[in-house]
């Protein structure tokens, strides 16, 4: 008798605090969007603060609306999200570098839905057709950019080279010089480690006319013969000492650009944002030109153009909320804040981006971009088959390119 | 009788339950869901759908650079183990014995035990590395080469100073293991043997080390399945590369789930690991004749 004393008070306490704790919550309710955005380069660690003071300024403005931004590294975002997908967290907004896998398995909100079409009318229509999948667009652009051949003007001066060269025979014949009169200096940095293996081999086959997906087809091209004629050009390269030793070792940033840096390399592939790179590590008294990407003798220049995006998943039904905070996004006057933060990157609007056109940092970029190719960001698989060319990619250039071409064509056909 | 029994075990609940909830929370859970994982569909958005029998195990075994990783991660535990422990028993002689300055040297050897091993890791990278290391410094100032060498550009001399690395952070806890099993060893005994006439060696051989085994097994057991989990040396001195080819399933499995987002196929690649571990340590175990002085 006594315990169902105790046992009936203990459920009345439940009860009563229950009461209360419904009580206390607000009658409609308050909404908390997620989202998880990659940190960008920028000039210091200034993108925390950046989405910060956004969350705080749009809960003032909507103070039904709670946003959290978690910033993660490039290195990092992909497997955060993925993790947070699988244990049912899923986000409602992510801001990375690819969107096809979810798109494909039915996890995002179409774009139309998350911002108004005010906002959307002022994105560009060039990187809106690189976001959509079958047909439809599912993720925001929110910047880009593209890349250009950088050199040490005054090391090609002292190996007397006047002229860029234009064709991979030329180039071969001036990296040939370089090596003769320049002891210590590599003529060409070729980065095929993981970091960024991908974009490195995409511009040289891109110069051969070579792809990684046909669109045609439908299927991967990996060990396509211009793809292969492509690694054997490099390795000729790299077998003659033209290159940095091991380009299947040298990640972009800690090897290519360090050794450009050191004024150790005479050319290489760099971002828009190399030059502000240089600045900060080293490299300020370089004497640095830009010009178009060498092809093969028959085939046109290309440039690697890499825009990153918004997404919105529609699990946790936020809509409306994730409209209004878009829009947050895309109003010009944050938009150009959240383009200082990234650090120097190719806006992806039309009202942004016709003052960035008078920029002088900028603008030979912005002009190249209309014969840029991108990665085929628009498959399902991609995100799983560039890991696999990070990975993998380098050893085409240190091996057999035939053979090591061929096993990521296999493991790419049976990617999900 | 019975009873008593029963309620004695009952009884005990209290006392074992937190250490049971936590190996079941902890451990068996975790690896209910890493196998069950293994037989799912996963697509690269983390999404599952459904299970699909052994097809990531069918896929993982495709991998053109499976069968490598697999004799490497065999040879990679193995060496490590065993040069661990010949570095040791010596090194623990050496601080067993009486000298001056003892305890420094005792306290200088925790250092890379004590220190994380990413920051060792990170240290080594920069030591060797081709173009600003340390390393190449020092022999080019020696004249002992000519050229920057790119100690972790190829794969063999990747995979040689990863071992080095290795054994470097794996020999204080050993040496400690051992030098514990030496402090119980009665002078007496030694004493004795010297009475009776034994040279140095002889005393080793016969009296020190087998007193040593029960202290050298538990070090053995525990460093073997350190060093076939082992992940910061590798991922942060090569990432497993160049390619593949520094690879143990391990890292192999790491890349698997985040590199090519497959989350299945890498729990499949993981469900495999912790049979070979188990594997390992049964045979390990019985080659010893564990169980014969206990």
């Amino acid at each position: 008798m006594k315990r169902m004393t105790r046992g009936a008070a203990v459920t009345s306490a439940i009860a009563l605090a229950v009461t209360m704790a419904v009580g206390i919550t607000p009658s409609h309710a308050a909404t908390t969007l997620t989202m998880i955005a990659a940190d960008y380069p920028g000039d210091g660690h200034t993108q925390q603060d950046q989405w910060t003071d956004f969350a705080t300024r749009f809960h003032a403005a909507n103070p039904d609306i709670t946003v959290n931004v978690i910033v993660k590294s490039w290195n990092d975002i992909d497997q955060y999200v993925a993790t947070q997908i699988a244990s049912g967290q899923t986000p409602d907004v992510v801001n990375k570098g690819d969107y096809s896998a979810p798109a494909a398995a039915g996890l995002l909100y179409p774009a139309s839905k998350i911002v108004s079409p005010a906002t959307l009318a002022d994105i560009l229509p060039a990187f809106l057709n690189n976001s959509k999948y079958n047909g439809v667009v599912y993720a925001l652009p929110d910047l880009a950019s593209a890349r250009a051949l950088f050199y040490n003007k005054d090391l090609l001066t002292k190996a007397g080279i006047t002229k860029l060269p234009t064709s991979w025979l030329s180039l071969t014949t001036d990296l040939g010089i370089i090596h003769r009169k320049l002891k210590g200096i590599y003529g060409y940095a070729i980065p095929l480690g993981p970091e960024e293996a991908q974009a490195e081999f995409n511009i040289w086959a891109g110069g051969n006319g070579g792809s990684y997906y046909n669109y045609a087809t439908k299927a991967w091209v990996l060990n396509s013969p211009a793809n292969v004629a492509t690694a054997t050009f490099l390795k000729s390269l790299t077998t003659k000492g033209y290159t940095e030793p091991n380009p299947d070792k040298c990640d972009r940033t800690a090897c290519a650009q360090a050794l450009f840096a050191a004024g150790k390399a005479v050319f290489i592939n760099g971002s828009v944002f190399l030059g502000s790179w240089l600045k900060a590590n080293g490299g300020s008294k370089l004497n640095v030109g830009t010009g178009s990407f060498v092809s093969n003798t028959g085939h046109k220049p290309v440039t690697l153009g890499v825009q990153d995006y918004f997404t919105a998943y529609s699990k946790n039904g936020n809509q409306a909320a994730i409209q209004k905070w878009m829009d947050f996004i895309y109003e010009p006057a944050n938009y150009a804040k959240f383009l200082v933060a990234a650090g120097g990157f190719i806006p992806a609007t039309k009202s942004a981006g016709a003052k960035a056109a008078s920029d002088p940092a900028l603008a030979p970029f912005i002009k190249l971009l209309p014969n840029a190719v991108f990665y085929p960001g628009d498959i399902a698989s991609w995100n799983s088959v560039k890991g696999q060319i990070q990975q993998g990619i380098g050893q085409a250039v240190t091996g057999d390119p035939a053979k090591v071409l061929g096993q990521l064509q296999t493991a790419a056909a049976a990617a999900k | 009788m019975t009873t008593v029994r029963k309620r004695y075990r009952v009884g005990a609940l209290p006392w074992i339950g937190p250490a049971m909830a936590v190996i079941f929370l902890m451990v068996l859970y975790p690896a209910f869901e890493m196998i069950k994982t293994s037989f799912m569909s996963i697509d690269a958005t983390g999404t599952s759908h459904g299970f699909t029998g052994l097809t990531n195990y069918r896929t993982l075994f495709r991998n053109p650079n499976l069968t490598a990783v697999l004799e490497r991660t065999v040879v990679w535990t193995i060496s490590i183990v065993v040069l661990t422990v010949l570095i040791s028993l010596p090194v623990a002689q050496i601080l067993h014995a009486k000298f001056p300055g003892r305890r420094f040297v005792r306290y200088a050897l925790i250092v890379p035990w004590a220190a994380s091993v990413v920051m060792t890791s990170t240290s080594w990278l920069w030591i060797l590395n081709g173009y600003y290391g340390i390393l190449n410094r020092i022999l080019l100032s020696l004249g002992l080469i000519q050229d920057q060498k790119q100690f972790l550009g190829s794969q063999t001399q990747s995979f040689t100073w990863l071992i080095v690395v290795a054994i470097f952070v794996s020999v204080p806890f050993t040496t400690y293991v051992v030098l514990a099993g030496l402090t119980t060893i009665g002078e007496d005994i030694l004493e004795a043997s010297t009475v009776d006439g034994a040279s140095g060696w002889q005393r080793y051989k016969s009296i020190i080390f087998p007193l040593l085994r029960p202290a050298l097994l538990i070090g053995m057991v525990i460093n073997l399945i350190n060093v076939f989990n082992s992940f910061p040396i590798i991922w942060v001195m090569t990432t497993g590369g160049p390619g593949y080819s520094t690879d143990t399933t391990t890292t192999l499995a790491y890349k698997i789930s985040f590199r090519n987002a497959d989350i299945a196929q890498s729990a499949a690649m993981a469900t495999i690991n912790f049979g070979i571990i188990l594997l390992f340590i049964v045979l390990f175990l019985k080659v010893s004749r564990w169980r014969d002085d206990s």
